[in-house]
């Protein structure tokens, strides 16, 4: 009974952290520029798309190593010309913030539908990053679940680090803090938009990537995605990096939990029922800045 | 060094500056003088390509500069120390300083500017990992004029630096403004009166409804009977 437990808080702890690094990429948007990116589930799916192609399609040797050597540089150039486009034209006029939801949920109506088009409805699957699992007094922990945990983790670390000791971490910070004050010492304010932007779509996309392994690839799969790393940075707090950690974590154990107590039906319920609560009693969030 | 030529700014729709025209010269300390809300404030902005709207000329060292971003100013050594002094409130001092040196024309010189900025203020080397939000009024003040300094700036356009100071401290900033002065920056500088900058502006002009009304030196404008009118009540 206990061992089962322990798998299920595992399979928590693994998808808690892919949820941490996609969290952390749409709270960066939003906290820097104010922008919500209603295309940011299919960005997750354009991640698994990437990789299913240059693996399976393309047949790439080197593995995911290769996999994310590839993606990562491709997803960075795709949302930093995909804020250029489409989001950045939008903030000079009134009321921009609705008009940037409005059209990146076209994006992501036409991504979705470009995907159907281009690889069909059906679903694709990934090999596993790495086979077998290590045994510890018991408890069987899966390399593939080990290697996700590391790999997210890695991520949020790499991203905490260039925030706070790059040159343009520090920029990001400053327009996030003061948009004005940036400017005036001249900070290219909307490369850092469009950069954040990037940023963003590389977490979500390896988030595609290190998921992918363990559910499958769909053209509507990402919407599943977007609304989760909605509920984890609304119950972090919007705009608190370290408030979306801990929800993500949270929400991630109660998927596993509710999962495996009610089935997976429930989950989404679940997760809405603890945002609706949490909101009733801290309309910031956890740990929100901003109301 | 620097020539406005019938400068027109608008907010939206609001007219807000109408044909000005004035110039600073080199090692020059420029103060525009004018009561509150009649476009002091958006003349500095729009030197340093913070208003939307700029109709006519504003020439730097010989070049045009009106329309160019403010990130290309600054990199042009034009920078804006604002009255509402627009910190990065949840950095420490020194982070607020390093980002005042983001332009590719400060980096080089940015610890030749460190240096420079802790000589003058003191109470900022001690508060290096102080956060800027945590700071005084008259602190908070002279971080931003710090911050300015670190972007290897020849021309500064501060605006109403004494806003919300105490007498003692605004005799300060402004003698901390005359010493950078003297040490080679041309200033353009918004006040609200006359007696705090009197031995500080080489030249003064008024700037009222968005016109110039008056231009000459500190002792013609202490002598003129419209300006000791609205400024000083008599």
């Amino acid at each position: 009974m206990l061992l089962e437990y322990l798998d299920v808080f595992i399979s928590g702890m693994t998808i808690g952290s892919v949820y941490a690094l996609m969290a952390v990429g749409l709270t960066l948007v939003y906290g820097v520029s104010r922008a919500f990116n209603f295309a940011y589930g299919s960005f997750y799916s354009l991640g698994g798309y990437i990789a299913w192609v240059l693996m399976m399609l393309i047949g790439l040797r080197g593995g995911y190593f290769m996999v994310f050597a590839l993606a990562i540089p491709i997803l960075m150039v795709f949302g930093y010309f995909t804020e250029k486009a489409i989001v950045a034209p939008l903030r000079k006029r009134s009321d921009w913030e609705v008009k940037v939801m409005m059209i990146t949920l076209g994006l992501a109506l036409f991504m979705d539908n470009g995907y159907q088009v281009l690889f069909g409805p059906r679903m694709k699957s990934l090999p596993p990053i790495m086979d077998g699992a290590i045994e510890a007094g018991g408890i069987y922990i899966s390399n593939q679940d080990l290697m996700i945990f590391i790999l997210s983790i890695t991520g949020i670390l790499a991203f905490r680090w260039i925030l706070n000791n790059t040159r343009i971490g520090m920029a990001v910070r400053a327009v996030a803090q003061n948009p004005d004050g940036a400017q005036i010492v001249g900070i290219p304010k909307d490369k850092i938009f469009a950069a954040t932007f990037g940023i963003s779509t590389v977490m979500v996309g390896a988030g595609g990537v290190l998921l992918a392994q363990k559910y499958f690839i769909s053209p509507m799969g990402g919407w599943d995605i977007l609304v989760k790393s909605w509920v984890i940075t609304a119950f972090g707090g919007m705009g608190s990096i370290r408030g979306g950690l801990y929800a993500a974590f949270i929400l991630g154990l109660l998927e596993a939990f509710v999962g495996y107590w009610f089935g997976l039906n429930w989950v989404l319920f679940a997760l809405f029922a603890v945002l609706l609560t949490t909101l009733a009693i801290r309309p910031q969030g956890l740990m929100g800045k901003w109301g | 060094m620097l020539t406005i030529t019938d400068l027109n700014a608008f907010y939206g729709q609001l007219h807000v500056l109408h044909g000005v025209s004035c110039e600073v010269l080199e090692g020059e300390v420029v103060v525009m003088l004018g009561p509150n809300g009649h476009g002091k404030s958006t003349l500095l902005k729009s030197v340093c390509g913070l208003v939307g709207r700029v109709e006519g000329s504003i020439t730097y060292k010989g070049k045009e500069i009106s329309g160019l971003s403010t990130e290309k100013l600054v990199n042009q050594g034009v920078i804006y120390i604002s009255e509402n002094r627009e910190l990065f409130g949840e950095m420490t001092v020194m982070e607020n300083l390093k980002l005042g040196a983001y332009s590719k024309y400060a980096r080089k010189a940015e610890k030749k500017n460190l240096a420079k900025v802790f000589e003058l203020f003191p109470v900022l080397a001690e508060r290096k990992k102080q956060l800027a939000s945590t700071m005084s009024g008259g602190e908070a003040r002279m971080l931003a004029i710090a911050r300015g300094l670190m972007s290897n700036a020849d021309f500064m356009c501060i605006d109403e630096p004494s806003l919300g100071l105490q007498p003692n401290l605004r005799m300060e900033v402004f003698n901390i403004i005359k010493e950078i002065n003297r040490q080679g920056k041309s200033i353009l500088l918004v006040e609200q009166n006359i007696p705090q900058i009197a031995d500080l502006a080489d030249r003064i002009y008024v700037l009222e409804e968005g016109r110039i009304t008056f231009d000459g030196d500190t002792e013609a404008a202490a002598q003129d009977e419209h300006l000791k009118e609205i400024f000083l009540g008599m």
